[in-house]
């Protein structure tokens, strides 16, 4: 194979997080009963106007402003006229001339690069009925139709399978943080489109474009790229051409396949959406919804590496949004973060996950969280014990040191108790305490292990360790 | 020489419309169109047609509903008014297949 330079867009659509639809006051929901969700501006009934849901305009304000958007002051609807059974008004309102947004980026970072992802776009629309296909027949499902979405289209500007997905990862993690999606691609919250053309080189007009519709999954996406980027190289090496076209990623096959050649270009005859006049976006609308948007992962992961969590485990935090919620209210406090960090993705994340709970479906509120990293902190409560009492810590309301008592945890933190048994186990070990006068580290991990097991694993280990290096260093 | 559009462009517009044109009806079209396009395009005299363009007669802000929830219709109301439905949902032929294929 040649080599190619692939140039690849990106058009994502994401479902909004409003309690209603777009043009009416129907309830946005998932996975309810077939159209039980809708009235009849959704179904499109003869006389029904449309009335813009002013959450949607708040939301994309606020998403534009994420994505480092230009906010449009002065916008308008378009109808988007087709026939298909999805939309029985037969045209889509959407915004073809005004959208919202324009000129922006998304920051990513691929191999320690940093690059920007150009957005050319991003405007509102509502989403359409769902169709669902058995034989000669189509099954329409109007509880989707009238979804408010945002449609974010890039730049022709990425040029491998890495960059989309790493675009891709980042949107969906700025788009969930700012609460303006829930981006589930697996309920279709959260859509993808990829347009892939390769051209020898950079100097060469970009090649035929294909377009890989409604992809299901981040990794799809790359997957889909890179087996459409060595389709349309197989054909530029045997000296063939292809035409403009729409492809679907089959899952079975994981590969694309041919949907329909574009044999010219879509005439969707847009016209103003007379029925929604002008919408003017205000100064003050523009900051009510920059006052909404909660702390972004960046500065997230930047306050927590600063508060002394290792960038692996700050990511981890972030990958879970309950967790990294629940962590945020800790960034005020005086306690050790790195073993906050710790305990938050270590045994309390085991718990969650058996159980199937999110951290506020526990009884671990912030102050009893305080008290077990301060208790797990000071070497009071060892990791094994703790994982002894975890399913109490997590289901229990009384404090950790209670629960520690009611179990017989016991915590040797009587100096005079320690270094009694320190002093005998020194005794009778005199060749260990040889080895460490002569620099051998291990005799006192040794030293260390005798000690905690004379004492059946209750006396305070920090303190211990501290007493041991005190007597074999007189 | 009389203008006229050209046979693909009557094709191109046939094929939108999805219907089938006869030799004779081409040539016809190629004159007919291209005087409809030069009446249409009389349009373009109007001075500030594209600086301004008319989207409504009422250019004020459109007031913003809020995001509350009214009443919705019951699924049983929703598929009475469809000629056929399948259980809750609105049943139609399906309208186009996917080619599948290389």
């Amino acid at each position: 194979m040649a080599n190619y330079i692939p140039t690849i867009g990106v058009e994502v659509h994401v479902e909004l997080k409003t309690k209603t639809k777009i043009f009416s006051n129907s309830k946005n929901g998932y996975g309810q009963m077939a159209n039980s969700l809708t009235n009849v501006v959704d179904l499109g009934y003869p006389g029904t106007l449309p009335t813009l849901n002013e959450e949607v305009v708040n939301l994309a304000i606020r998403a534009a402003t994420i994505l480092n958007c230009k906010i449009r002051h002065e916008m308008f609807f378009d109808r988007k006229n087709y026939f298909y059974p999805d939309n029985p008004k037969n045209y889509q309102i959407t915004q073809a001339r005004t959208p919202i947004g324009y000129d922006g980026y998304v920051e990513i970072e691929i191999n320690g690069e940093k690059k920007k992802v150009e957005i050319e776009e991003m405007h509102i629309e509502e989403d359409t009925c769902k169709s669902a296909h058995r034989g000669t027949k189509t099954f329409l499902d109007f509880n989707r139709a009238g979804v408010p979405l945002i449609e974010i289209v890039t730049k022709p500007c990425m040029t491998s399978s890495q960059e989309a997905k790493a675009y891709l990862e980042k949107l969906k993690e700025l788009l969930f943080y700012g609460d303006i999606s829930d981006c589930k691609m697996e309920e279709g919250s959260m859509r993808a489109d990829a347009n892939v053309s390769i051209r020898k080189s950079e100097k060469d007009p970009f090649g035929t474009k294909a377009e890989i519709k409604n992809i299901g999954s981040i990794s799809n996406v790359g997957l889909s790229i890179e087996k459409e980027i060595e389709r349309q190289a197989a054909l530029y090496d045997k000296g063939e051409t292809f035409q403009p076209q729409t492809r679907r990623f089959d899952d079975k096959l994981q590969d694309t396949v041919l949907m329909r050649v574009k044999e010219t270009g879509n005439d969707y005859r847009y016209f103003p959406e007379p029925d929604i006049p002008f919408v003017i976006i205000t100064e003050e609308m523009i900051e009510e919804a920059k006052k909404g948007i909660p702390m972004l992962p960046d500065e997230r992961r930047k306050i927590y590496v600063e508060k002394g969590v290792l960038e692996i485990n700050a990511n981890k935090l972030i990958q879970n949004r309950p967790l990294s919620d629940f962590f945020n209210t800790l960034l005020n406090e005086n306690i050790n973060f790195k073993t906050a960090s710790n305990l938050l993705l270590g045994d309390i994340s085991a718990y969650l996950n058996k159980e199937e709970k999110e951290i506020g479906e526990t009884t671990l509120n912030k102050e009893r969280f305080i008290e077990l990293v301060n208790l797990v902190d000071s070497d009071t409560l060892t990791s094994k014990n703790l994982k002894d009492i975890l399913t109490m810590v997590m289901e229990q309301e009384k404090t950790i040191q209670d629960i520690m008592k009611d179990n017989g945890i016991e915590n040797i933190t009587d100096d005079g108790e320690i270094r009694k048994v320190i002093q005998e186990i020194i005794a009778s070990n005199p060749e260990s305490v040889e080895d460490y006068k002569n620099g051998h580290d291990r005799a006192i991990k040794f030293l260390m292990g005798q000690v905690m097991k004379e004492t059946k694993g209750k006396a305070n280990p920090r303190l211990a360790m501290e007493l041991l290096t005190e007597e074999l260093n007189n | 020489m009389e203008e006229k559009l050209t046979r693909e462009e009557v094709l191109h517009v046939a094929r939108l419309a999805r219907i089938q044109l006869s030799e004779e009806e081409i040539e016809k079209y190629q004159v007919e169109l291209k005087k409809l396009l030069k009446d249409v395009e009389k349009i373009n005299d109007v001075k500030g047609y594209d600086d301004d363009i008319l989207i409504a007669c009422w250019d004020g802000n459109t007031e913003l509903r809020k995001d509350e929830e009214g009443e919705m219709l019951d699924p049983k109301q929703v598929v009475e008014n469809a000629p056929h439905h399948a259980g809750n949902y609105i049943e139609v032929p399906v309208v186009i297949g996917e080619s599948e294929g290389a």
